[in-house]
């Protein structure tokens, strides 16, 4: 029950390793392929808001699970916990855009005569942009830190009252996601290409920052199994997840194909253009995109002792997770980059950086405590718990 | 049916009834069913039941639902009465998903219903006489299959002690 993760010095030596590595190849890449400035300023803008959807993800999980008071996760509930430790990180990431504001957004570009620009301009404007990047943050860190501190205080104290507030903060984060990633996936994506608009966008968005999070999670889970940790952890365990991932990935596509759908029956030039450039352009990349994230989950987890085995899980996981950042490379490089667009080195290792920084942030949030906090009411009905 | 006698167990707890499944168990006894208001976590696995084999059923019905769907649309646009709508092509594969996807829950759907029907024997003119009205709302009944009650009545009584019985007889 006491147990802690040691953050052993050979994986902080690894990590380091491998995000110096990424630092290196990703400035050779820059000074030798020559990708463009708004080729580089999308790269950071995907990686930031693919890990921030991480976080949000998981801290989602966490909302929904606490506000309908559900048991089972309560052995797992530190890791999504620490994954929300990301979001400050996130932030000050997600503010370097202002740098790169004009390669990224046509819209910024105030001597533009265009008459849909024009008529958006009420929201879209360099301040009001950036008041809103500040609200969203402030208040997704404000409550995931509210969450984390009374699930955490609950470590050594066993009074309810930090149980009662932790799901006050969950529906109140519930509330407040709802609207703003949303309101983020307009401003962060979408704005990108400012004539196109699609009204479940953030759903859209949504749904794939919660199925990146679950296939997290699953595979932290592996590795800490692998390790030696987290023996309480058990195949029902593993099965709700697995059910979670199944389940989220039929709805993603399900959102998919609705946006698909209603922009290609309804044919308004201004709303196919985004699939045109993405099918014309980059066609393999497109349909790869459907294949991996809805018929690598689906086939893959579709019987009952598929959804069992944790090391079968997670990799159906990875899948996923490499599946889900091809998706907003599709949302963000065709409308950022142009036909300059391509995944290179630039991506990958760029990539590679966020990566090893967010389990870096990961690992070091969840060696601070034990893994299991123990004063949890629901921690009994958890262990023995059985899907 | 027939003049198999029962010694019947009743518990109003679960929990009691799974120390008490697990012991008939192990004293080789035949439990011939268990009856419970709600599902039981756990009882499955100590009366060694096998995995149900209905999501089989479910997967080849709703693959085959789709097939049907899929192919039923095609053949109506193509061949037997090609319309133009909107301006589309006459095999426009997205018109046809979402009733591709919704008679594939369809077919998934109901013969799964179908299967559990059939497989467990549930007709219109069937007369139940439970054992025990209570078993609908708060009692736990094990029935023992026996060929003789006298001397197992002892038996089981000995075995169950300890255990909080309602009754047995």
């Amino acid at each position: 029950m006491d147990e802690h993760f040691d953050f052993k010095k050979k994986y902080r030596n690894i990590l380091i390793t491998l995000m110096t590595v990424g630092i290196l190849v990703t400035l050779a890449a820059i000074f030798i392929t020559k990708p463009g400035a708004s080729r580089i300023w999308a790269n950071v803008l995907l990686n930031n808001q693919y890990f921030m959807g991480l976080s949000l993800g998981a801290a989602f999980f966490l909302a929904v699970h606490r506000v309908s008071q559900s048991g089972w996760h309560t052995v797992l509930q530190r890791i999504p916990d620490a994954m929300t430790t990301f979001l400050p990180v996130a932030f000050v990431l997600m503010l370097l855009i202002y740098f790169g504001i004009h390669n990224l957004y046509a819209w910024t570009d105030s001597s533009l005569s265009d008459k849909v620009i024009e008529g958006k301009r009420a929201w879209l404007n360099i301040p009001f942009f950036f008041v809103r990047m500040v609200i969203y943050f402030a208040g997704w860190i404000f409550l995931t830190y509210m969450m984390r501190k009374n699930s955490g205080a609950l470590m050594t104290s066993a009074d309810l009252k930090y149980h009662n507030r932790k799901i006050l903060f969950a529906g109140l984060y519930l509330v407040f996601y709802g609207i703003t990633v949303s309101a983020s996936s307009w401003d962060w994506i979408m704005s990108l290409d400012a004539h196109w608009y699609s009204t479940l966008f953030g759903w859209y968005v949504l749904i794939g920052m919660f199925v990146t999070a679950l296939a997290f999670i699953t595979v932290i889970i592996w590795f800490f199994k692998r390790q030696g940790y987290l023996k309480y952890i058990r195949p029902d365990h593993v099965h709700d997840m697995a059910i979670l991932i199944f389940a989220f990935s039929i709805f993603w596509t399900y959102q998919w194909f609705a946006q698909y759908e209603l922009i290609w029956y309804g044919h308004l030039p201004e709303e196919t253009s985004y699939y045109i450039t993405r099918i014309h352009h980059f066609k393999v990349i497109f349909f790869i995109n459907v294949g991996i994230n809805f018929i690598v989950p689906f086939f893959g987890l579709i019987t009952f002792n598929s959804k069992r085995q944790i090391g079968w899980v997670a990799l159906i996981a990875a899948v996923v997770l490499i599946g889900h950042w091809i998706d907003y490379w599709l949302m963000i490089m065709p409308a950022a980059a142009g036909e300059k667009a391509g995944i290179g080195f630039l991506e990958i290792f760029m990539t590679l950086i966020y990566a090893c920084l967010f389990i870096f942030i990961v690992f070091k949030s969840l060696s601070r405590g034990p893994l299991v906090i123990k004063n949890d009411p629901y921690i009994e009905e958890s262990m023995n718990y059985e899907s | 049916m027939n003049n198999r006698s029962y010694i019947s167990i009743s518990f109003d707890d679960e929990v009691p009834l799974l120390e008490a499944v697990k012991k008939l168990r192990d004293n080789k006894e035949k439990i011939a069913d268990v009856l419970s208001p709600f599902p039981v976590h756990g009882l499955d696995e100590a009366l060694s039941i096998k995995r149900s084999r209905i999501p089989i059923v479910g997967f080849i019905f709703g693959a085959l639902g789709a097939i049907l769907a899929f192919g039923f649309q095609a053949w109506v646009f193509t061949v037997s009465y090609p319309l133009i709508i909107g301006g589309k092509p006459f095999f426009s594969v997205p018109t046809f998903v979402p009733i591709t996807f919704e008679v594939t829950v369809l077919f998934a759907g109901l013969s799964m219903v179908a299967a559990l029907l059939i497989r467990s024997h549930l007709k219109p003119e069937i007369k139940f006489t439970p054992v025990d009205e209570r078993i609908t709302d708060d009692r736990f009944v094990i029935l023992v299959d026996t060929p003789d009650e006298e001397i197992n009545l002892k038996r089981i009584t000995s075995i169950l002690t300890g255990i909080n019985t309602v009754e047995i007889r």
